[in-house]
């Protein structure tokens, strides 16, 4: 592998891990702001007015910083991977397209509606302009999805003499079985992090004595959305994922599980380091026969290994498995937290509860990590293929953009990432600081 | 078809041309205009519902070339990489300009980000007219239709004159269009700005069509469809309205003529290159054209139909919501 192919490696997963921060948040936010929208509307409560009012401030710092780092997105499949986009364009450029068309515009237009029509529009198209957001983000994250999913399994095409992939149907592609549990999966996971934001914020107004009706509402749906969307994640979404992967790709099963030897009744690996050079797994924990039962439904089924593959066929089994561990461990986590703070909320005794409060604050990064970690498990367990089993990364990559131009601007991106990053936590710790205001008046002159 | 698929990524290059050059025009011309904070705070207010929307035509059009004509995507992107990169951090930085702004009252949070958006907006102008100007004049491919060149190559005289054509046509389009949505002092200097930059305006319309008329002597197109010369004479026909309208205080009428203007130019240029979608240089037939960069299979009817539809789509609801917006304003007016 040049090192070139390397370098766009690098950018493409620095520029994607950082954008998909903002649109973890977009997704997940969306329901709950399209909740209180709706309620607001209804009750004309003072209480969700100021929830859509603090909610959708955040909301808006958010969904600046996703646009535009969103934007690099798209255009790099032209500027680092053009073999690819050359033959594989006419498949996955559909459903990118489509995003533009069907999703972008739609969140465009409302998001203006939302950030500038609160006193010039009808009450009703405010309302439903929420609603359109929340259809245009999820919408917009079912094309990349599906995009994703060709590549981890593809269908609906056939392949020209001259080695040019056709597309064969649309409906295949969008239709991809693959790209279905992936989605329920990727919105569990945006969900799940944006519970955790409203329970984490109002615990902090909570344990700083503030606000206290508004902070117990944001505590109270918090924890009950993050409590049934973590158990969700795990079944069935993930289970089904794992069932893709199990059936479609073995040896990322494999780099997943860190299996070098095939077994019957194949164990789980808790914890262990998987040594690559040696073919083993150092100083595991094992619970035996979990793995083929999680795998084929049967405690004795055969589980492949990676020794059963050639050497060149593995993707990078490290990163690839600790990735992996991470996000199941923390979505065990997220179980237990989530389920703690339900029984205390029952108990009616949560809110005096301190310490569940101090750690509920101090959960919120963790689902973004469990995220990334997750699309880690997916991309770098798909390697070496960039389509899987059509087209290797290594072929992939721009002939005519040096590693070393590649590299400069990677570096240009990071500085200006940085600073992204610090003005967006900046403003958002600013708006959680500030807490639930009253709505009316700073809105217009805020804008 | 892919006639209809190169009308349609040109219909769409040329509405984003027409769309957010107008919101670009405004970061370029608004130092112009606003003479203070709080002036410069109404001009934002102008575009600020607008102007991602805008901005979606780029990325819808830039996805829809990606999907119709993968390998023009390919050549282009990779081989005018670091240029594009540039591309890529003005945009987001006007993006990120324009959205933070307001989120503090300090003057000199908004004074940095206003500057900002101003000098971003105006280098990007630049870069697209550049774009623009290099499609027509072709740049040297290799056999795979990579791009071999250099950034000197690109920065020819002709590259920079059409940049230098495109922020002054643009900046006049942003000042009619801030016309149309500001009052008072604002609206009425940027009225004023429009008078006094057209004359301006009308010689580099002029020189650029002579200059391309040169560099570009591939006009068969006009004379095997002579209807097409209806295009560049509408587009005549809505810079002459641009200066009649502003002259009568018709801003609404002076920005439709404008947005003709700037569509038509777009358009005049896609005439002239069809059917390349990347012209080679020296020889223009070393470069791509619909046939060599479409994909040969169902991928261009079942991509167009599905951009067309979803457009018609965008097309409704956008009128319903601007529709709503608009009565609700006069109601409270009223």
């Amino acid at each position: 592998m040049t090192s070139a192919v390397i370098a766009d490696r690098i950018q493409f997963a620095f520029t994607i891990m950082f954008h998909y921060l903002f649109p973890i948040v977009t997704m997940g936010l969306a329901p709950f702001l399209a909740t209180y929208a709706v309620l607001a509307a209804r009750t004309r409560e003072q209480r969700y007015e100021r929830a859509l009012h603090m909610w959708g401030r955040i909301f808006a710092i958010n969904f600046a910083v996703g646009v535009v780092t969103g934007i690099p997105m798209e255009f790099q499949f032209g500027t680092n991977w053009a073999p690819f986009s050359a033959r594989a364009g006419a498949v996955i450029g559909q459903p990118l397209a489509m995003e533009g068309i069907y999703a972008f515009f739609l969140e465009s237009v409302f998001v203006g509606i939302f950030l500038y029509g609160r006193s010039a529009v009808p009450r009703f198209l405010y309302t439903l302009s929420i609603v359109m957001i929340w259809l245009g983000s999820w919408l917009s994250g079912f094309f990349i999805v599906a995009t994703d999913a060709w590549m981890q399994h593809p269908v609906g095409y056939t392949i020209a003499a001259d080695g040019v992939i056709r597309l064969q149907s649309l409906a295949a592609v969008l239709l991809n079985a693959f790209a279905w549990w992936q989605f329920a999966h990727v919105l569990t996971g945006a969900v799940i992090a944006a519970a955790f934001i409203l329970a984490g914020t109002g615990a902090f107004l909570l344990l700083s004595g503030r606000a206290e009706n508004d902070a117990r509402m944001y505590v109270r749906h918090g924890v009950i959305v993050a409590c049934i969307f973590s158990v969700l994640a795990i079944f069935p979404t993930g289970d089904r994922n794992g069932a893709d992967v199990t059936h479609d790709q073995p040896i990322k099963l494999a780099a997943m599980e860190g299996l070098f030897r095939s077994e019957y009744g194949a164990p789980l690996a808790i914890i262990g380091m998987p040594d690559t050079s040696r073919r083993t797994l150092i100083d595991p924990i094992l619970v035996p026969k979990t793995l083929s039962f999680l795998a084929y439904g049967n405690f004795e089924a055969n589980v492949k290994g990676l020794d059963d593959y050639p050497r060149d066929l593995w993707p990078p089994v490290e990163l690839t498995y600790y990735a992996y561990h991470v996000m199941v461990g923390l979505g065990t986590i997220f179980v237990a937290v989530a389920a703690l703070a339900a029984v205390l909320l029952w108990r009616r005794r949560l809110y005096e509860s301190r310490w569940m409060l101090w750690i509920l604050m101090l959960s919120m990064p963790f689902p973004f990590i469990a995220n990334e970690a997750g699309w880690m498990v997916t991309e770098i367990g798909r390697q070496p293929w960039i389509v899987y089993g059509l087209m290797k990364t290594a072929d992939a990559a721009s002939p005519n953009v040096a590693a070393g131009e590649t590299i400069f601007t990677t570096i240009g991106f990071a500085g200006m990432y940085f600073l992204l990053g610090v003005l967006w936590l900046f403003l958002v710790l600013r708006e959680i600081a500030e807490g639930p205001g009253a709505p009316a008046p700073a809105e217009e002159s805020a804008r | 078809m892919s006639t209809i698929a190169f009308s349609l990524i040109a219909v769409m290059i040329a509405a984003y041309a027409m769309l957010d050059g107008y919101d670009l025009g405004v970061g370029a011309i608004m130092p112009f205009i606003a003479r203070d904070e709080r002036e410069r705070g109404a001009v934002m207010a102008a575009i600020g519902p607008f102007w991602n929307g805008n901005e979606v035509w780029l990325v819808a059009a830039g996805g829809t070339l990606f999907a119709l004509f993968p390998r023009a995507y390919a050549s282009a992107f990779s081989g005018f990489y670091l240029p594009f990169m540039v591309v890529l951090w003005l945009l987001m930085f006007r993006g990120i300009s324009i959205e933070l702004r307001n989120h503090k009252t300090n003057p000199l949070w908004r004074a940095f980000f206003d500057a900002s958006f101003s000098v971003s907006s105006a280098l990007l102008i630049v870069l697209f007219g550049i774009a623009v100007a290099n499609l027509l004049r072709g740049v040297p491919l290799d056999e795979h239709a990579y791009f071999r060149g250099t950034f000197a190559f690109l920065l020819n005289p002709y590259a920079l004159g059409i940049g230098l054509f495109a922020l002054i046509v643009l900046s006049l389009h942003g000042a009619i269009f801030l016309a149309t949505r500001t009052e008072d002092a604002v609206g009425e200097r940027a009225l004023r700005v429009a008078r006094t930059w057209w004359p301006i305006a009308a010689l580099a319309y002029g020189a650029a069509t002579i200059a391309t008329v040169i560099i570009h002597p591939l006009w068969s197109n006009f004379t095997a469809a002579p209807v097409l010369i209806a295009i560049p004479l509408v587009t005549f026909a809505g810079f002459a309205g641009t200066r009649i309208f502003t002259g009568f205080g018709r801003p609404h009428a002076a920005f439709a003529a404008s947005s003709v203007f700037i569509g038509g130019l777009l358009l005049s240029a896609a005439v002239t290159l069809f059917p390349y979608l990347l012209t080679g240089y020296p020889d223009p037939a070393t470069g791509l054209t619909v046939g060599s960069a479409a994909p040969p299979s169902s991928a261009l009817a079942v991509g167009s139909t599905v951009a067309i539809v979803g457009l018609a789509i965008v097309a409704v609801y956008t009128w319903v919501a601007r529709r709503n917006m608009r009565s609700a304003r006069s109601r409270a007016s009223a």
